[in-house]
């Protein structure tokens, strides 16, 4: 698409200055820097990703067989004596809150906004850091007192026993007036301070972008994931401050008498809904379109192809983030809305499938007539790919109002938001990871472990998400500890299904370990010619302040 | 050439450009927020002006519209009480049949069953949620505050009519009952508030 | 699991009574649901309670009716929606069935198709030079117009879908009132006279002494009739709860201090199982959903049983005009 115009290797002398770093604390603490601000925010996701893991291990662990297997040992841990059954009933519902909340807000978001956006947008714009790196700190040391207080709301009463026992939507008035106790506060304010941190994120990546570009970067030469960090940047300052009113307003209907959303006092609960999907639907495209735009440079980079449509796939992405605003209330189909609202819903929200099915294409015949070489995060793109096709259509079936009254709130939503999310969102992260592991570390990752890790954890999740689709379509409700025993066939595979997909995470940790001690040097591009994003012309890991001298990006005419 | 380029994004107008484009970023996010909590007015105004969700209408005195013969709707009248509100809260009748466009009366029974005041107001909502905006209140005793002393028992208005014009509303052509409800809540009195 | 036990035992030894006979008589007051509910067998001291109420009970209730496998609850290792058994569901288990489900295969397998094409023909080693398309407008506007077209074939059938589901119920539909309450429901039948009487989840013994699914069988069902339009009102007093049976293609959210309503039509006799659907809080998972649909005349005898007048008719009152009437007693207006 573009070549670069400037050497980077021509201005050696000036990577003794560009190299030089500050000390420990100065360096991680008090950072600047938009790559170590990058590696924080990733090794923040980890960590978080392995706790929100964790919980979901737990509950694939109860949900193995019917009956209440082991909630009541664990609540009895967690409340420090023996716990009754409604204490056990109760840490059910922290453990599903826990769950959604960390992995949207702490995993997903932290790792590819704050984590790729953060090494890979100013670099690929061929700027030297963010436009406020000072806000770039506090953005991601926000996160830590946000996660911190979530992880404290479960030690504090939140009801029956100790948490917040929700859900992540944390609908009135079950989070009002039913959640007494101060773990629904700890958890709606920890929601505040990670939405701070991410419209301050926000804010920071449209500034650069708009105006820290690299002479010759325009707007449409800018690479697929810089659009994509650009439309979600515009989604988060647009849908965050709703949730942080509406849930501001959870805040003052626990704490100081007021009705907003109180139906027996002229609130309406329904409003709630109507404010928190507003911010929720926008916020599932937060989470998947930055891993379009880390897909399609992987595959354009792995077939040695420039990325087919160009335009139509950055616009594809604006009009997903555009309809994306208009079509929340298919959250909403069973609330009693009126007939015409569900037929609008119904029909706005089958349009998201057109942009989406473009970019699925677009991927498809980049890939036709390329010379493909299937490295690790090109198989994991591939995943992606089919794997996101699946939870889409599963999409289009529940965009229709009238088929969602069986669907809505059964296992069959939780199969299709994990795979557009854990098979989406997530590959979508695996592949940015093994695709940009080299430049970040300096060090190859293993090839070996990295095809391991991909065929056991595609195994794994298949093995656990599809079969919830039966569930689903059988009836079973979301959101139980305990089910019937018609549905314990299914739910024994896809809990046998998650501890394969944690031996495909733990052989990505061996991978990361390995690679960090015994990796081969990396070189500035190991890719080859179908690298073409800026980032593959600097040193591997890059200089500690990279274009000091700015890139000029020619174009080479393929339009 | 490398100088103008470090110098540009240090010197003073580069600053001043991004300084304009976080402070317009932050005032979206502002303006969003902003927009979160007007959604309280805008959303009750919306369902007002739309019926949206069964919220009725509220009428003048005398009902601009004229019965229409022969044409009738049947009208379901149905109660509850918040939990914690100390009342017994019926309706005379559970259903009536009345013409469309005429004022039609009902009346809702209430008593209060313990051994001190209590003052209530009734929130409501009609269905089938399309019908709403065509269901007028003209007196009810949902529009006030009402206080009953310990054990006395109060008879309660409610004059209405359905809009004609649900008539010739094609998603309303099926409706041919629509069902009030109302739920009584305890509240403070306003005197003793103020 | 010692407490789980002993809890349910102690549930299961309240119900005895309740459950001893067919169905208890229900003549507590409205306001018995309202009593709180502490722990699971606080439920079963109100059914109990109910129970002993000495109801004069002139007709015997007709016998409970057993559930048929397969029928109203999921089956074992079951990968389908499940049968349906109203007019409505069956046309949305149709568009499922013959018209979604068969395009999204078609799409995914068809993506696949392509993908496994790809990966063999454009390897590295079988094509090792790339091309360098990056456009093809015709190509670009068949994909957006195709896809255009299939959303369209589905939009069709599910919008009158969503018209036939929410068609109201005629004026002479049976109405019934549920409550939703944590945790548990409340049914009621006004215009027969039924006052609310509250369904419970029955122990796990319980329901295997009775032949039932475990989860999903209730102490007092929702009794309805088959063959009749039935409108449902739903609202809940304390948080949301989700009114839903699967094999009705039923669900509605239940909204404290609002009412929503559906109308349902039960095509044949049986009992059909749901659950609720909506997180309401600790016990979201243990308040089940049982209609039991009875042809007519059973149903009649039913409510008779507790002393209800089944032929009691909705919309049967004269209207008066506010104009005629007498001004009534001096509430506040």
């Amino acid at each position: 698409m573009t070549t670069i115009a400037a050497d980077a290797h021509g201005h050696a002398h000036d990577h003794h200055d560009a190299d030089h770093k500050p000390g420990f604390f100065a360096r991680w603490f008090m950072s600047t820097n938009h790559k170590d601000i990058g590696t924080l925010y990733l090794i923040f996701a980890i960590i978080a990703g392995v706790i929100g893991g964790a919980i979901s291990g737990l509950m694939r662990i109860e949900l193995a067989q019917p009956g209440i297997q082991y909630l009541q040992g664990w609540a009895s841990i967690a409340e420090g004596g023996t716990a009754s059954l409604d204490q056990a009933y109760h840490l059910w519902n922290v453990l599903i809150t826990a769950h959604g909340l960390i992995m949207v807000f702490f995993m997903v978001m932290p790792a590819i906004i704050g984590g790729f956006g953060n090494w890979f947008v100013p670099i690929m714009i061929g700027a030297p850091d963010m436009a406020f790196p000072r806000m770039n700190n506090i953005s991601f040391w926000l996160l830590i007192p946000a996660f911190l207080l979530l992880l404290g709301s479960t030690f504090v009463p939140g009801g029956a026993g100790n948490g917040a026992g929700t859900g992540w939507t944390v609908y009135a008035p079950l989070s009002t007036s039913g959640s007494p106790g101060p773990a629904v506060d700890m958890a709606i304010l920890s929601l505040h301070i990670a939405g701070a941190s991410s419209i301050l994120g926000a804010i920071n990546f449209i500034t650069t972008i708009f105006n820290m570009r690299a002479p010759g970067m325009t707007l449409h030469k800018m690479p697929l994931f810089v659009w994509s960090v650009l439309v979600t940047a515009f989604l988060l300052l647009l849908a965050l401050p709703v949730l942080a009113a509406a849930i501001t307003m959870l805040l003052t209907d626990r704490n100081f008498g007021t009705v907003f959303y109180d139906g027996l006092k002229g609130g309406d609960p329904e409003l709630y809904q109507h404010l928190f999907w507003f911010f929720g639907h926008p916020e599932v495209y937060i989470m998947i379109l930055p891993g379009f735009g880390i897909i399609s440079q992987i595959v354009s980079t792995f077939s040695r192809k420039p990325v087919f449509g160009y335009l139509g796939m950055a616009y594809a992405m604006v009009a997903i983030g555009v309809v994306g605003f208009v079509v929340w209330a298919h959250h909403m189909y069973t609330t009693g809305m009126s007939v015409n609202v569900k037929m609008y819903f119904t029909a706005a929200t089958m349009v998201i499938a057109v942009p989406t099915g473009v970019k699925i294409f677009s991927w498809i015949a980049t890939m036709w007539g390329g010379s493909l070489s299937f490295k690790t995060p090109m198989v994991w793109a591939l995943g992606f790919i089919f794997m996101f096709t699946v939870g889409g259509v599963t999409g289009v079936v529940l965009a229709n109002g009238g088929i969602d009254d069986v669907m809505h709130d059964t296992y069959y939503v939780v199969a299709h938001f994990h795979y557009v999310l854990s098979l989406g969102a997530v590959f979508s992260l695996f592949a940015g990871f093994y695709y940009w592991f080299p430049k970040m570390s300096g060090r190859m990752y293993s090839e070996l472990l990295g095809q391991l890790h991909f065929w056991i954890f595609f195994i794994g999740v298949n093995v656990l998400f599809f079969p919830m689709h039966f569930l689903g379509l059988s009836g079973m409700p979301r959101r139980y500890p305990d089910y019937p025993e018609a549905f314990a066939y299914w739910n024994q595979i896809a809990s046998h299904g998650y501890t394969i997909m944690a031996v495909g995470v733990g052989i990505w940790f061996v991978n990361i370990a390995y690679s960090m001690m015994f990796g081969a040097k990396a070189e500035g591009n190991p890719w080859g010619e179908g690298a073409t994003t800026l980032e593959w012309t600097l040193s591997s890991p890059p200089p500690y302040h990279q274009f000091e001298t700015l890139p000029v990006i020619e174009d080479n005419a393929h339009h | 050439m490398t100088q103008a380029m470090t110098a540009s994004l240090s010197n003073p107008a580069m600053q001043a450009k991004l300084r304009r484009t976080g402070l317009m970023a932050l005032s979206i996010a502002l303006g969003a927020f902003g927009l979160g909590f007007a959604s309280v007015p805008l959303y009750r105004y919306f369902c007002q002006v739309t019926g949206f969700g069964g919220t009725t209408q509220r009428g003048e005195t005398v009902p601009g519209v004229l019965p229409v013969a022969g044409k009738t709707m049947s009208v379901r009248f149905d109660s509850n009480v918040a939990p914690g509100m100390p009342w017994q809260f019926k309706p005379e009748h559970t259903t009536q049949t009345v013409e469309i466009g005429a004022r039609a009366f009902t009346t809702f029974i209430a008593k209060n069953m313990s051994d001190k005041p209590v003052t209530g107001t009734a929130v409501f909502n009609v269905t089938p949620t399309q019908s709403g905006i065509y269901f007028t209140k003209i007196q009810c005793f949902c529009f006030t505050e009402q206080t009953l002393q310990p054990g006395q028992e109060v008879r309660m208005p409610v004059i209405y009519y359905v809009d004609p014009k649900i008539l010739d509303d094609p998603d309303n052509k099926d409706t041919q009952q629509i069902t009030l409800s109302y739920t009584f809540n305890p509240v403070e009195p306003s005197a003793n508030r103020s | 699991m010692n407490i789980v036990k002993s809890l349910l035992a102690a549930g299961l030894l309240a119900l005895v009574p309740a459950l001893a006979g067919s169905y208890p008589a229900m003549a507590q007051e409205a306001a018995a649901p309202a009593a709180a509910v502490e722990s699971m067998a606080a439920p079963a001291d109100i059914a109990a309670a109910n129970a002993a109420a000495p109801a004069a009970e002139k007709v015997a209730a007709p016998e409970r009716m057993k559930p048929t496998e397969g029928i109203g609850m999921p089956s074992p290792g079951e990968y389908t929606i499940q049968k349906q058994f109203s007019p409505t569901g069956r046309e949305a288990l149709w568009m499922h069935d013959a018209l979604l489900l068969p395009i999204i295969t078609v799409i995914s397998l068809f993506v696949l198709g392509l993908m496994l094409y790809i990966v063999v023909r454009f390897r590295r080693a079988a094509n090792p030079v790339p091309s360098k398309t990056a456009h093809n407008t015709f190509i670009e506007i068949v994909w957006t117009v195709v896809p255009v077209l299939i959303l369209v074939v589905i939009a069709v059938p599910s919008i009158s879908l969503i018209a036939e589901q929410y068609k109201p119920a005629p004026k002479d539909a049976l109405t019934v009132k549920v409550t939703g309450y944590q945790w548990y429901w409340g049914y009621e039948y006004p215009d027969q006279g039924i006052p609310e009487y509250v369904s419970n989840i029955l122990p796990p013994e319980k329901a295997l002494e009775n032949g039932e699914p475990n989860q999903l069988a209730v102490d007092n069902r929702l009794v309805l009739p088959v063959g009749r339009p039935i409108r449902l009102i739903i609202t809940a007093a304390d948080v949301i709860h989700s009114f839903a049976v699967p094999s009705l293609w039923f669900k509605m959210d239940a909204v404290p201090g609002r009412l929503n309503e559906r109308s349902i039509f039960i095509e044949k006799p049986g009992v059909y199982y749901g659950q609720c659907s909506e997180l309401c809080g600790v016990k979201h998972g243990f308040m089940p959903i049982a209609i039991e649909a009875r042809p007519v005349a059973e149903w009649e005898q039913w409510v008779r049983s507790q002393g209800g007048d089944p032929t009691a008719k909705a919309g049967a009152e004269p209207a008066k005009t506010a104009d005629t009437a007498a001004p009534v007693a001096p509430a506040k207006i």
